[in-house]
């Protein structure tokens, strides 16, 4: 196989980036090069004011990593039906947790405090999902073997819908709730018992 | 039609581009504060997501 013109037009490349790299051969107008650091300088203002915001108020993008059996949900103890929805614990801490799965949330709507540290604990019973509430910054993915903890407050009371916003099967289009925001002082914290808010799994 | 003198032309070519600059200056401006009003007036306020 002869080689010689696939070696030449490399070396014809190289010889041509060579040339480039040499002094300034490509004219840029300086209206454009002022342009660029106008736009370098907006970009570079956003970046600073999100990072800044993010260490001054210590905020991390969700990480937390937990797995769970996704068909055996209804046995963990966490996960069973009776412990799903909103739970208080012994120190005011308030969670919430619902199982995402044929087409469907479990429970479908729940009931929280405006201005609250809110956990929220998604699962899924199958396939992939996703959670979107238009109007808060509510929105991840539950993968199906994982738990999606998210941490928040919604400030405004209101009545936030709850969207699947993973593409699921063929009912992906009715996977919906709602999630109700009351002020803080009207809200009641629902009746626990001993056996909820147990975690049987790692 | 042109109604300008070459020495007009050449004049108006080698000043600086106020209309550039202007217009520059009132789309930077607008879109920084339209990305703060989004940020601080509506991203922000709706809670932090940890």
């Amino acid at each position: 196989m002869n080689t010689d013109p696939l070696k030449k037009k490399w070396a014809n490349a190289i010889q041509t980036i060579a040339d480039l790299s040499k002094g300034d051969p490509i004219h840029v107008d300086p209206l454009e090069k002022r342009w660029a650091y106008v736009i370098l300088a907006i970009a570079s203002l956003f970046v600073a004011i999100i990072m800044i915001d993010a260490l001054v108020h210590d905020i991390n993008p969700p990480s937390h990593v937990e797995t769970i059996d996704s068909a055996r949900l209804h046995l963990s103890k966490e996960f069973a039906e009776d412990n799903l929805g909103v739970q208080v614990d012994g120190n005011g801490n308030v969670t919430v947790r619902i199982v995402a799965g044929r087409y469907g949330f479990y429970p479908k709507q729940v009931t929280v405090p405006s201005g609250t540290p809110l956990k929220f604990r998604w699962v899924s019973m199958d396939v992939l999902h996703g959670i979107h509430l238009p109007m808060t910054n509510m929105n991840t993915m539950i993968l199906p073997g994982y738990v999606a903890e998210l941490k928040t407050d919604f400030p405004k009371p209101g009545n936030y819908p709850l969207l699947c916003n993973e593409y699921c099967g063929m009912g992906h289009d009715h996977m919906w709730g709602s999630i109700t925001v009351v002020a803080k002082e009207h809200w009641t914290a629902p009746v626990t018992t001993a056996s909820k808010g147990d975690s049987d799994h790692e | 039609m042109s109604q300008l003198s070459e020495e007009e032309r050449q004049k108006i070519i080698n000043s600086s581009p106020i209309g550039t600059w202007a217009l520059m200056l009132t789309v930077s401006l607008g879109m920084v504060a339209a990305w703060l009003f989004l940020y601080y007036g509506v991203f922000l306020p709706r809670g932090a997501i940890d």
